[in-house]
């Protein structure tokens, strides 16, 4: 090829990924026009029906009112300290889920005995709500941080402890072998390719997790009234500040939106690519 | 004493539909430095065969003996290549052909420029860093040899390794592994279902069929090195091949080659 051809089939190629770019971009300001637009209709609807007046205003306000009530808290702090509040246990109870979840998956999903007694009741116990283990947590902790984390825990776990030891159970047999062939037996197995290996499972336990511990803890929270988000909305409820009531929920909403998409999502499509799992 | 000895050995399987005998009964002698390559139809015993040498299958009877010893499980001295590379997604293609070394203990200094040799000997130094899903089919396999060359094996077992690559990459990679045996008088056990690929690059190879259990034939390639799958007398003796494994699998109800 004449050095000519090369740099005009450089200067094709170029357009070309010039032209990807802008199609790419057009495509997603598409997508996010078209959900913007959405969200402003849904409000112009709801102050339309707010307008009209058909319900009291203390049952359904206007979205003016819970713009109101969310400048007001956070203004004056107390919706940042629920926030607070929330998400230090969660933090808590979380991270012990996980410190216990992950562990425990791993073991399942090699040795048959633990999955068959340990896993069959996990299996068990994630079919109850975790809010039915607080009168338990109650009578054994009393109404105490100690309660809510221990319902966020066993909210958690389950789902984090099953996801896991899915993962691993799919590890690819050739993946197993070729560990075996190349010495990696042992802890040196679990450390370099059985850990490795489960790293999407890994993930979708701790993304099912963190929804599962973020609902755990707004059930307890609602039931328990001291302090954070769920105990806000309740005293929302008392007060009959429906304002407020609404407001709380958009936050509980944007938090725990930002956290499994911007957090967990963004991670698992970086994974996915890398370990070439479809359609991440 | 053979390299690697199959002394009476037995392997038999049980699926849904049933036991099933793969291997009855063979005895196979394979000296030390041999190009020894396995032919036969998908399902007739190939990988279990060569399974069974990497210690990855244990026989239900007799016994396979490497170096005079009994084989117990997966050791260094026999590295598998596998039909799909064996590779792992979360190293790039150098941590990939290290990781055999890393195992073992070598120290990283050594590890990481034993590795950059041997991607350079299969000519892949600057994807050193990619990511395994960066590479092409070709691409993936010439890393998975590095990989299994990095332990120094004396005994390469290979599993229709290039079945899934284009011919003109096969070719490539028959001269390199060709090259590689040459220079290191290594044992390779080379499966394949390719009749031509058998014939160039054996020193000998085995006809397997399933309605016998095991090996029923074997012919000794005696054809100058630096074949080409295009020689006249290696398609001569192809043919000659193929016509004994159609007959081997005629009422064997395996389909056809
Ligand atoms: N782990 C196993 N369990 C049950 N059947 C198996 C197992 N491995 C192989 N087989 C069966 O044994 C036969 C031989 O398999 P294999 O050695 O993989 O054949 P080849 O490599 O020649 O295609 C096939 O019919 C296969 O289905
Ligand atoms: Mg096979």
């Amino acid at each position: 090829m004449s050095e000519r051809s090369i740099i005009q089939d450089r200067e094709r190629v170029e357009a070309l990924l010039r032209k990807r770019v802008r199609e790419r971009r057009s495509e997603l300001l598409r997508k996010s026009g078209a959900r913007a637009a959405f969200f402003v209709l849904l409000i112009l609807v709801w102050q339309g029906l707010a307008a009209a007046g058909l319900w009291s205003e203390l049952l359904f306000p206007h979205p003016r009112q819970v713009l109101d009530s969310l400048v007001v808290t956070f203004g004056d702090g107390s919706m940042p300290l629920a926030m607070l509040a929330s998400i230090r246990r969660l933090a808590i109870g979380y991270s012990l889920s996980l410190l216990i979840g992950i562990p425990l998956g791993l073991l399942l999903g090699r040795i048959k005995l633990l999955d068959n007694t340990l896993g069959t009741m996990a299996l068990g116990l994630q079919a109850l709500p975790s809010i039915c283990w607080m009168p338990l947590a109650v009578l054994w902790f009393g109404l105490s941080e100690v309660s809510m984390q221990f319902v966020v825990v066993m909210g958690a776990v389950m789902a984090i402890i099953l996801a896991v030891r899915d993962g691993v159970k799919n590890i690819p047999r050739l993946y197993i072998r070729a560990s075996r062939v190349l010495g990696a037996t042992g802890w040196k197995g679990y450390l370099y390719v059985i850990l490795p290996a489960s790293m999407p499972a890994l993930l979708t336990g701790a993304r099912l997790g963190w929804s599962f511990a973020w609902r755990a803890l707004m059930a307890a929270e609602l039931i328990y009234v001291g302090s954070g988000l769920g105990s806000t909305l309740m005293m929302g409820r008392e007060l009959h500040d429906m304002p407020l009531v609404i407001a709380t929920m958009i936050v509980i909403v944007v938090i725990g939106l930002l956290a499994d998409r911007l957090l967990f999502g963004t991670l698992e499509k970086r994974l996915h690519r890398r370990w070439g799992v479809s359609g991440g | 004493m053979p390299k690697v000895l199959l002394d009476n050995v037995s392997k038999l399987f049980l699926s849904d539909s049933g036991p099933l005998q793969v291997l009855s009964n063979v005895t196979l002698p394979i000296e030390e430095g041999e190009f020894l390559c396995v032919l036969g139809a998908s399902g007739c015993g190939k990988s279990t065969l060569l399974n069974l040498v990497a210690g990855l299958e244990k026989p239900d009877h007799g016994r396979v003996l490497v170096g005079g010893k009994e084989v117990s499980g997966p050791g260094p001295d026999r590295v598998v290549m596998f039909q799909e590379a064996a590779l792992f997604p979360w190293l790039t293609a150098v941590q990939n052909v290290a990781f055999g070394l890393k195992m073992a203990g070598v120290g990283r200094r050594e590890r990481q420029e034993r590795a950059m040799e041997l991607l350079s000997l299969v000519k892949l130094s600057s994807f050193a860093n990619s990511w395994i899903h960066e590479l092409s089919g070709g691409m993936r396999q010439r890393v998975a040899l590095a990989a299994a060359l990095a332990l120094d094996p004396e005994i390469l077992l290979m599993d229709e390794p290039f079945a899934a690559l284009d011919a003109q990459t096969r070719d490539q990679l028959h001269v390199e592994i060709e090259s590689i045996w040459e220079q290191t008088g290594k044992t390779i056990i080379f499966v394949t279902h390719n009749v031509r690929e058998a014939v160039r690059l054996g020193t000998r190879v085995l006809l397997m069929s399933p309605r016998s259990g095991g090996i029923c034939r074997e012919y000794p390639i005696n054809l100058p090195r630096h074949r080409h799958l295009e020689d006249v007398e290696l398609v001569k003796i192809a043919s000659v091949l193929r016509d004994d494994l159609r007959d081997e699998m005629r009422g064997s109800g395996v389909a056809d080659v």
